[in-house]
């Protein structure tokens, strides 16, 4: 093994609690480690990088501009102390000397101006800035004291050693299990998970466990919740209304990318740029909508532009956050004060997102475009479903047509005999509904077939001594089979109507107004009546509507010819028989009007509902002449079947068949009701929302827009001027180029992001990884990467991890198994006696650090434990218990009332809850969960009494501790050591000791007394939450076992991951 | 709790920022007396305010109808607004369409009041009218922000997007709680009649500081704090048993793995307990004297109203409350300007003018600073048309008024100036990040020492920009 270059001494190496030690010392050192913090924080912001703010032209950012003599005097002399003025401008006692300036608030400490006095002496080396240059794979040290369990053992191993540390011993199997599932899956293991790992003699056993958690859907989970608080995930849109959106596509997206492993580089591309890709898949374009998760606003008032500049600063921001833990925001108003990029080089990557389609206002009711339609699976599986069943069904009708012929013939004979007079019926009826039906959801064509299915109410109102339908502008019928119609085919649609109020609606329609109001209809429009026949409304499409109204409340009779020709002339519409002037509203009639919507009696597809009476409707297959129209009336059966045999068409032939399977055929009538009643269901599926998710797009190029830098940030202010006024996208100059043949475009930066040779895009994902497993990271400022930041623990670690992330693939599953099964990971926790003053942020890893429990982690775990969790990976966001007014209280207009969910949206996993940036929920923001306004690397850890008041009392804990009482009640037996016991197993993966044990079972004592003295305290308690109880439990003993698991719930253990 | 592991409960709560950030936890009692000064040294000096209670209107009152009056204003009105005074100013995108823009005049009386013969409208603030020889009116109030989201979240948490911490938090972060059992920043929220603007959790929040920081929402209805209230069949006694069983279990955890974060969840548990009983004793008025009631007028019987919530600010403070903030929402007069803003000053006037009165009877005026203002002033042109009774006023950055009182603050002073037409500052102007300086000044904070590291950058509330604390105003 080779070994690695020489460590620096102990005590500098400890400096990010002992710096001064280092100075005091005389030990080596380093600029990076020791000199280029100070030098950050105290001179920078005036004798930095911004060119604009430079006091006094003195840059101390650079050796060269240090050295460089000015009127006679070098702010630096290399080994000369006393020529050297900036030492004598920290060290002098004259407040208008001295450096840094009082009004700065900077005070250098003793120790610091030692070291910059070392630092001097030695020759003031400068070092480039460690992050910016990139990482080369070191050598692994040897390990000391003992080989340890993987490459990382030996970096930390060294350091530990090197200050006379040594690691703790291993966790024991319980701690272990339990640690790695928080860590890896955010629930705790069953108790069953605990005993087979306990059990398992293998020398892989925990690797298998590993292995395991990394292979469930909850790591996917697990990971993309973190993800969701770097993306500002969220399920309103932040500004003004804080209306809804749909992003949860782009959320599932990210799940599923974890859990297929999917390599770091690609899960950067598609992110950033998916849409981009060579024939960008929908998945890709719903990645890409990590930059469209930012806050927008609706604000009436606001300027378009204003907001549209806020939301490229917003991508700059989080994109070189997240993936480069650089502050480049910065740079939008002058030069960065501590990084080295300018203001242009600011605007070269604003120009990257500066040309997208999105506009600056956006929508307060759901997504705005560009969007993409997503594909959605329980859909597609329904309506396959709901197709195979209409198919299956239409097999059975047409075999049970077959089987009825013998029967209709014998029908046929006793009604031909029984008809006696009647007036022959007009030729080519193909549709007759008398619409007497008085009861039921169905109505039934007499001739023609059909059977419409009802939604909403059927009203039976008289016309004469017949009777016909009411229409209360809510209902419809909705059919399924139904011949295709043509713009080439002529039509007489025909009816009885009595109109009372304005409005306008169909009458009847086969219009999809999904598709541009493809189809047909008979219309009414404030009591005029006419028809459209649509390709495309309004473009391609004929509508013709009557000149003058029907009367108001009175039975008339209309009828609407269509000769086929798609143009005006072919219509004509006859009031009571008389022709009638029309209006002609549209005439541009020239594509197909076919369409796979149902055909509806009352509607069309959706809305244009029907208000009004109508009888006796009837459509035929050709345009009826004046005379014809004159005569429609009288029963169309009776016209048939006074009609010779022989001289019968085939069309009133079937008519007469039709009438009978209608009538007479009481399982033909069966079928077909079971028909509709899948074409309802079909269209009820059709008609649910369609998902999209926000997604990425360019302005296509010729349309580019063009980037400037913005004077001061402003947004009305680009500065135009200059031959080089034009800002072209670009990266900063300090990090590498972009590699050879990168677009200029968004995917161009992301390709750059991803090479193997960025110096900073590897290090800050483990460094994030890390901080995720470790509780801090190896650079402490896990979102800032930049001369600001602290240096790294083990910067060796950092680099060889990095490296080997790149190297293995970007394999993000890889990288965590390996930092999990180190030794390191593998320590114990508890703290020993000193071990906090040696080194109190555990900086050097000698023991595993105890933290507690993120928010979503609390409470998944309370419900796992109880058996209330509903794991389904995805979909839309739920809404589980929330304090009343939380929304209403602060919406605009108090017009939005947060809508509890019911049933498993109360028990899903946090990460699901629908999350309202402006008002999100409060457990969870109790616990530190960000709003997700704005991009957050890495969440502060508190502890205070509001936390403590939502496991006590929030119902959903309550009732987690409820159906956790029920839990063990059956499955532990009457014994109250065995239920403590199993509720220890259950909550913290480890039985009780006999103290703990003592402890509870006194509490269980008097508190069942009280239940037991009084039970009406015992049913209030029980109440609480939605889910039912088991009746069988005594509710005093059940009560007094919920308090008591409540106590577990809220032990420190079970809030902390050990 | 000793040396060392009070050291690492900081490292775990706060960043760095030492016993500043030690104070601002709600525990004194756990950690000593070391609440009031550390490395940060807050207070910097002697703080005139030991406290502060913000009325903040939001949706942007008119300052024309209420205090920046000059009987000039009859003479312009219904003349255009002259591009002299606009000046090429862009305009909201809900009049910046409109092509004619008529000044408008108050369509209300007012008189002046108190020794320096101040302005105030008389119809609808005769209760503040009373008060002028207590406070500091600012004229010259301006913001760059004319939206409501913006300009809101400008004010409050000092630039115009989300992301940073409230003032509230801030002085959380900066001076603790002066009780252990409650919370140091209270936010308490009243509707009134007219179009309600939103409000955001961000107003309060606390952005990228430790969340314990953020505004803690007192609510009328249902439980005054989230979460306050034992489950249903729980009492008190039931409770207190749970608690020393917990206390018992988290004990052997602590000695187990001696990690002084358990330690400070037993102190957790036992603080929430404590502020089970003390914030409903808060809420309850019903020892209150009836005079005192009476100050803040009718109102003060309804949970819920701005009176009630004056009321208990007082009873808040008077506790040891650091800063309390209560949002009036409704003051968007976009249309029917006089009836609605009338109906609006109604809400708050007397309740303004008694909570001024109660505490200076109290003698709690004097370290008690009362902010009282919104986030931007409206126009002096007519939105919509001008009729002989009804107009609107659209939004206006570039001046409007907000009153202080107490903590060291001047009685019966004016501050600032604007032009014939209130559009433009001619005298004095404050700009809300100095308004901000000098709220952090009366509580005894240099508003530049008051930082906190975050990406790089020493983080404050009034951001990079230039800001001085209003010296002119200052007793």
């Amino acid at each position: 093994m080779e070994r690695c270059r020489p460590t620096a001494p102990l005590a500098a190496s400890l400096y990010t609690f002992a710096l001064a030690m280092a100075g005091a010392a005389g030990a080596e050192i380093d600029f990076n480690r020791d000199i280029r913090p100070i030098l950050s924080d105290n001179c920078f912001a005036c004798h930095g990088p911004d060119s604009h703010e430079r006091k006094a032209g003195l840059r101390l950012d650079t050796y060269e501009g240090a050295i460089e003599e000015r009127d006679g005097v070098r702010a630096i002399d290399p080994g000369a102390l006393a020529a050297s003025e900036f030492i004598a401008r920290v060290e002098t006692d004259d407040d208008s000397e001295l450096m840094p300036p009082p009004k700065s608030h900077k005070v250098l400490s003793a120790e610091q101006r030692a070291l910059l006095k070392s630092w001097v002496l030695s020759g003031a080396a400068y070092e480039e800035h460690w992050a910016f240059l990139p990482p080369s794979r070191p050598g692994v040290p040897e390990a000391i004291p003992a080989p340890g369990r993987n490459p990382i053992d030996h970096f930390v191993g060294r350091r530990l050693a090197a200050a006379g540390m040594q690691f703790s011993p291993e966790a024991d199997r319980a701690t272990l299990i339990r640690r790695v599932s928080y860590d890896l899956t955010g629930l705790p293991p069953t108790p069953a998970e605990v005993e087979a790992f306990l059990a398992d003699g293998s020398p892989d056993a925990y690797e298998k466990v590993v292995d395991r958690l990394l292979a469930s859907p909850r790591y996917g989970e697990r990971m993309t919740l973190a993800w969701m608080d770097a993306a500002r995930y969220g399920d309103s849109s932040v500004m003004h209304a804080d209306g809804p959106r749909d992003m949860w596509p782009w959320r599932d997206w990210v799940i599923r990318a974890y859990n297929a492993n999917m390599p770091f580089d690609q899960f950067t591309v598609e992110q950033l740029a998916g849409d981009l890709l060579p024939d960008a898949t929908v998945d890709q374009r719903v990645a890409s909508g990590f930059n469209r998760n930012h806050a927008t606003s609706d604000e009436g008032g606001a300027f378009a532009e204003e907001l549209r500049v806020e939301y490229v600063v917003d991508r700059v921001q989080t994109t070189s956050n997240v993936w480069m833990a650089l502050t480049m925001e910065c740079g939008q108003c002058h030069d960065h004060k501590y990084d080295p990029i300018s203001q242009r080089e600011y605007y070269q990557m604003f120009a990257y997102f500066n040309n997208t389609t999105d506009p600056g206002m956006q929508t307060r009711n759901g997504n705005q475009a560009p969007v993409v339609e997503v594909p959605n699976k329980e859909t597609e599986a329904a309506l396959a479903e709901v197709a195979g069943a209409i198919a299956a069904k239409d097999a059975e009708i047409a075999a049970h047509k077959g089987r009825a012929r013998p029967a209709f013939g014998g029908w046929l004979r006793n009604a031909e005999n029984g008809v006696g007079e009647a007036k022959p019926e007009v030729p080519g009826l193909t549709h007759y509904f008398p619409l007497d039906e008085q009861e039921g959801d169905t109505i039934s064509a007499q001739v023609g077939g059909g059977v419409g299915k009802l939604s909403g109410t059927l009203q039976s109102v008289a016309r004469g001594a017949g009777r016909g339908l009411k229409f209360d502008a809510k209902s419809d019928f909705v059919f399924g089979e139904w011949p295709a119609r043509e713009r080439d085919q002529p039509f007489t649609f025909a009816a009885w109507l009595k109109l009372s109020g304005g409005g306008a609606g169909a009458v009847f329609a086969r219009m999809d107004e999904g598709m541009n109001y493809r189809g047909y209809d008979l219309w009414v429009q404030g009591r005029a009546v006419g028809t459209h026949i649509i390709n495309t409304w309004p473009g391609n499409a004929l509508k013709v509507v009557s000149d003058r109204p029907l009367e108001e409340d009175k039975w008339q009779h209309v009828a609407v010819t269509y000769d086929g020709s798609s143009k005006q002339e072919g219509v004509k519409i006859y009031i009571d028989g008389q022709p009638v002037a029309t209006k002609v509203e549209q005439n541009s009639l020239s594509a197909t009007i076919a369409t796979s919507t149902p055909f509806k009696i009352g509607s069309r597809s959706r809305s244009a509902h029907f208000n009004g009476e109508v009888d006796d409707l009837r459509i035929y297959g050709r345009a009826l002449s004046a005379e014809e129209v004159g005569a429609i009336g009288g029963d169309p059966i009776r016209g048939i079947l006074a009609t010779p045999a022989e001289r019968r068409s085939p069309e009133q032939g079937q008519a007469l068949f039709d009438h009978y399977l209608a009538t007479q055929d009481g399982v033909y009538q069966g079928l077909v009701a079971a028909r509709a009643d899948l074409a309802k269901r079909k269209t009820e599926i059709e008609s649910r929302k369609k998902v999209t998710s926000m997604v990425m797009q360019d302005n296509p190029a010729g349309k580019t827009r063009v980037t400037y830098i913005l004077d001061r940030g402003q947004y009305d202010q680009p500065i135009k001027e200059g031959a080089d006024a034009v800002v072209p996208p670009g990266v900063p100059e300090m990090l590498m180029p972009l590699p050879e043949g990168a677009p200029a475009n968004r995917l161009g930066l992301a390709q750059w992001l991803v090479a193997d040779e960025h110096p900073l895009t590897a290090r800050v994902a483990v460094n994030r990884y890390w901080a995720m497993l470790f509780g801090q990271g190896l650079v402490k400022t896990v979102g800032d990467f930049g001369n600001q930041s602290s240096p790294p623990s083990h910067p060796e670690l950092l680099d060889w991890l990095a490296v080997d992330f790149v190297e293995s693939g970007w394999d993000v599953k890889r990288a965590l198994r390996q930092m999990v099964t180190s030794a390191t990971y593998r320590q114990r926790s508890n703290i020993a006696p000193g071990a906090v003053e040696g080194d109190p942020e555990n900086v050097l890893l000698g023991r595993s650090p105890r933290f507690r429990l993120q928010g979503e982690f609390i409470r998944d775990s309370a419900l796992a434990v109880s058996g209330l969790l509903v794991e389904r990976v995805g979909g839309p966001s739920v809404k589980p218990y929330q304090p009343p007014n939380i929304w209403n209280e602060v919406s605009l207009n108090g017009g939005l009332r947060y809508q509890q969910g019911e049933g498993e949206d109360l028990y899903r996993r946090s990460m699901y809850t629908y999350w309202k940036r402006s008002a999100p929920m409060p457990n969870m923001l109790i616990f530190d969960a960000p709003t997700r306004e704005k991009c957050l690397i890495n969440r502060p850890r508190t502890n205070t009494p509001l936390q403590a008041l939502v496991v006590l009392n929030d119902p959903q804990f309550v009732e987690a501790a409820r159906a956790f009482a029920q839990r063990v009640i059956r499955e532990a037996g009457a014994d109250a050591g065995a239920r403590i016991e199993r509720a220890f197993h259950l909550a913290l993966s480890r039985p009780p000791t006999e103290r703990e044990s003592a402890i509870l079972a006194g509490e269980l004592e008097r508190v069942l007394g009280v239940f037991k003295a009084q039970p009406e305290k015992a049913g209030q308690l029980l109440a609480v939450g939605e889910s039912a109880r088991d009746e069988s439990i005594d509710p005093a003993e059940h009560a007094a076992w919920t308090v008591l698991l409540q106590i577990v719930l809220n032990m420190d253990e079970a809030l902390t991951r050990g | 709790m000793n040396e060392t592991n009070r050291r690492r409960f900081l490292l775990h709560t706060g960043h760095g920022m030492g016993a500043a950030a030690l104070s601002s936890l709600w525990t004194p009692g756990l950690v000593g007396s070391a609440a009031a000064s550390g490395p940060g040294g807050f207070p910097n000096f002697a703080p005139k305010a030991k406290r502060a209670i913000y009325l903040f209107f939001s949706g942007g009152p008119s300052h024309i109808d209420t205090f920046d009056y000059k009987p000039g204003l009859k003479d312009i009105h219904g003349q255009e607004l002259p591009e002299s005074i606009r000046q090429g100013q862009r305009l909201t995108g809900m009049t910046s369409g409109q092509k004619s823009f008529p000044c408008v005049a108050p369509m209300f009386e007012f008189e002046r009041f108190g020794k320096h013969g101040t302005w105030v409208n008389k119809d609808i603030l005769p209760h503040t009218a009373g008060i002028v020889d207590d406070i500091t009116i600012i004229k010259s109030m301006n913001t760059e922000a004319v939206n409501h989201d913006p300009a809101i979240t400008y004010i409050n948490t000092g630039v115009q997007q989300q992301g940073k911490p409230s003032m509230g938090s801030w002085l959380s972060y900066g001076l603790g709680s002066e009780n252990e059992n409650m919370p140091a920043y209270v936010v308490m929220i009243s509707r009134g009649n007219g179009q309600l603007q939103a409000l955001y959790d961000r107003l309060w929040g606390s952005g990228f500081l430790p969340s314990q920081h953020q505004g803690v929402k007192l609510r009328s209805a249902g439980e005054p704090v989230l979460y306050l209230n034992n489950p249903p069949g729980i009492d008190r006694e039931m409770r207190r048993g749970m608690l020393d069983g917990l206390g018992q279990l988290n004990t052997a955890t602590y000695e187990k793995f001696n990690d002084p974060e358990t330690q400070s969840r037993i102190a957790q548990y036992e603080m929430a307990f404590r502020m089970q009983s003390e914030v409903p004793e808060l809420m309850d008025i019903s020892k209150e004297p009836q005079h005192v009631k009476d100050l803040y007028g009718p109102d003060v019987e309804k949970p819920g109203s701005f009176a009630r919530n004056c009321l208990l600010a007082r009873r808040m403070a008077e506790k040891g409350v650091r800063f309390l903030q209560l949002f009036h929402r409704g003051w968007d007069q976009h249309g029917s300007l006089p009836s609605k803003l009338r109906a609006q000053c109604k809400d708050v006037d007397q309740a303004c003018a008694g909570l001024v009165k109660d505490l200076k009877e109290r003698g709690m005026l004097d370290d008690t600073l009362v902010i009282c203002g919104g986030e931007f002033g409206r126009t002096i042109y007519s939105q919509g048309k001008l009729t002989a009774d009804n107009h609107g006023r659209d939004h206006h950055g570039r001046c409007f008024t907000t009153w202080l009182a107490g903590a060291g603050v001047k009685r019966g002073f004016e501050f600032g100036e604007t032009d014939s037409h209130c559009y433009n500052i001619v005298k004095d102007p404050v700009h809300i990040r100095d308004l901000n300086a000098t709220i952090l000044h009366q509580l005894g904070i240099d508003h530049e020492k008051l930082t906190f590291r975050y990406q790089g950058l020493d983080q404050r509330l009034t951001g990079v920009e230039e800001a001085r604390v209003v010296k002119e105003i200052l007793a």
